[in-house]
């Protein structure tokens, strides 16, 4: 049977997914809007980022309900412990793609440095995490998440990647430096994301597992 | 959302002191009120006014007035029987008639005047389903209703009270005398109950309120301090007093 308290779990479950797939296409389309100097699509990044903030406030408001009114246990508690937490992670990850999207808009209409590889490539890694953290989320399975927290470090790598190969363009001509340091701050917002996606897999396995992971290995 | 019941200035008055004092407050169809407050503070004595069960008792008086769909239920010509019909109660401990399960809810039936033997079967049928009741007692519904768990004899209590189609039921610490498992059990049905009906609890136990309503009001020495969401009363209630006595600050 379905208690009342499942139900209302279900959801903010969806709606948490819903604010998940916000976040992916906000990291898509930013990125997108850089690589094809698109201004237009990264100002409706910018404009779309409010859904995520309104949903953030709505689960906020919604675990708060549930705590006070149903007193989950257990599992339960955990999850709704959870569910707050990753809320301000997927609207920072919002944010972030916000600045993504704000970079693209300075730097369009300049000639590019270099063409994007690196920078798509993050993205994508990233999208993929975020995608499987919430398989894992649906399915139960820390193990899952466990191992997407392990994928943050491949992103890590490709940001120093970036660093060295922009601080070399800034090093060969001064005139390169303004349009490097964007691509710079766009490559520290994907490192960023990842660490954002990092910290929701951490509380995945809380919710599952009830074991506090984070600084584990600090 | 309508007005299901409406409590006007309402006064009660046990001799000459006042149990109840002008309490003012209104019940939305299709909603659970809870009823907070320490022992003494006049929500049993509340609640006991819906049905007018404060009337047998002697040197007892009531001013104001309850309107139930907008008419008044103190009014000298209104039919107390229809009210107690209309307005069904479920109290602490659970008090099946000594008869079978059957009969505890057929009995109701029979005396509100329906004989048809299948018409009484689908509604004793239905209103065991309606408690969750059905699948433990559907193969021994000719046995005595003394040989249930608390928690069973409880539930089907709620079911006799449902069975004769009642607008509004009162329930006075339905679950405080069951164990964890049947007190969420009540609290569930509580919560499927209300699609049909409006429902009015008085509880002590103030997470139980959380859980349960939607509106809670505190009562404190017979007096009205708050109603509210139940939300925004175990959240930020707009009175101290009603703040103090849920984090168990005076009481």
């Amino acid at each position: 049977m379905i208690t009342h308290l499942e139900q209302e779990l279900e959801a903010i479950k969806s709606k948490m997914f819903e604010m998940a797939d916000l976040a992916i296409e906000s990291i898509a389309k930013s990125v997108r809007a850089l690589k094809d100097s698109d201004s237009h699509l990264a100002e409706q990044v910018i404009r779309d980022d409010s859904m995520l903030d309104d949903l953030e406030v709505e689960i906020d408001n919604e675990c708060i309900r549930i705590l006070v009114t149903r007193q989950p246990a257990a599992v339960h508690l955990r999850f709704v412990l959870a569910m707050l937490k990753i809320n301000t992670d997927l609207e920072r990850i919002g944010d972030l793609a916000t600045n993504i999207a704000n970079e693209a808009i300075n730097l369009h209409g300049r000639p590019t440095l270099k063409p994007l590889v690196d920078i798509p490539r993050m993205a994508d890694l990233a999208i993929t995490m975020l995608r499987d953290v919430f398989t894992a989320i649906t399915e139960r399975k820390a193990e899952k998440a466990r191992e997407i927290i392990s994928r943050d470090r491949d992103i890590d790598t490709l940001n120093m990647q970036v660093y060295r190969e922009l601080f070399t363009y800034m090093a060969e001509n001064a005139h390169n430096i303004s349009q490097a340091l964007g691509l710079i701050m766009v490559s520290k917002a994907l490192e960023r994301i990842g660490d954002h996606i990092t910290n929701i897999a951490e509380r995945a396995i809380y919710y599952i597992e009830g074991v506090d992971i984070r600084h584990a290995d600090e | 959302m309508t007005v299901k019941l409406t409590a006007s200035n309402l006064t009660f008055y046990y001799g000459a002191t006042a149990a109840i004092k002008n309490v003012t407050l209104s019940v939305k169809s299709n909603t659970v009120l809870a009823l907070i407050g320490p022992s003494g503070c006049g929500k049993s004595t509340f609640l006991r006014c819906i049905n007018r069960m404060n009337d047998i008792i002697p040197n007892t008086r009531v001013e104001g007035d309850i309107n139930i769909d907008n008419e008044s239920i103190y009014h000298p010509r209104f039919n107390v029987t229809s009210l107690r019909r209309r307005v069904g109660m479920v109290f602490q401990k659970s008090n099946p008639f000594p008869k079978s399960i059957f009969e505890n809810i057929a009995y109701g039936l029979k005396i509100n005047g329906i004989k048809d033997k299948y018409e009484i079967e689908s509604i004793v049928e239905k209103s065991l389903k309606s408690t969750a009741l059905w699948d433990e007692v559907k193969d021994r519904l000719d046995e005595s209703a003394l040989g249930l768990s608390g928690g069973q004899q409880q539930r089907l209590c709620i079911a006799r009270t449902i069975a004769v189609q009642p607008e509004v039921i009162l329930m006075d610490e339905p679950a405080s005398a069951l164990d964890p498992i049947s007190t969420q059990k009540i609290e569930e049905l509580i919560q499927d109950l209300k699609k049909n009906y409006t429902i009015i609890i008085v509880t002590h136990n103030m997470q139980q309120a959380a859980r349960v309503s939607d509106e809670t009001a505190f009562f404190y020495l017979g007096d009205l301090i708050e109603i509210n969401s139940t939300e925004k009363i175990f959240t930020k209630p707009d009175i101290e007093m009603t703040e103090n006595y849920i984090t168990g600050k005076f009481g």
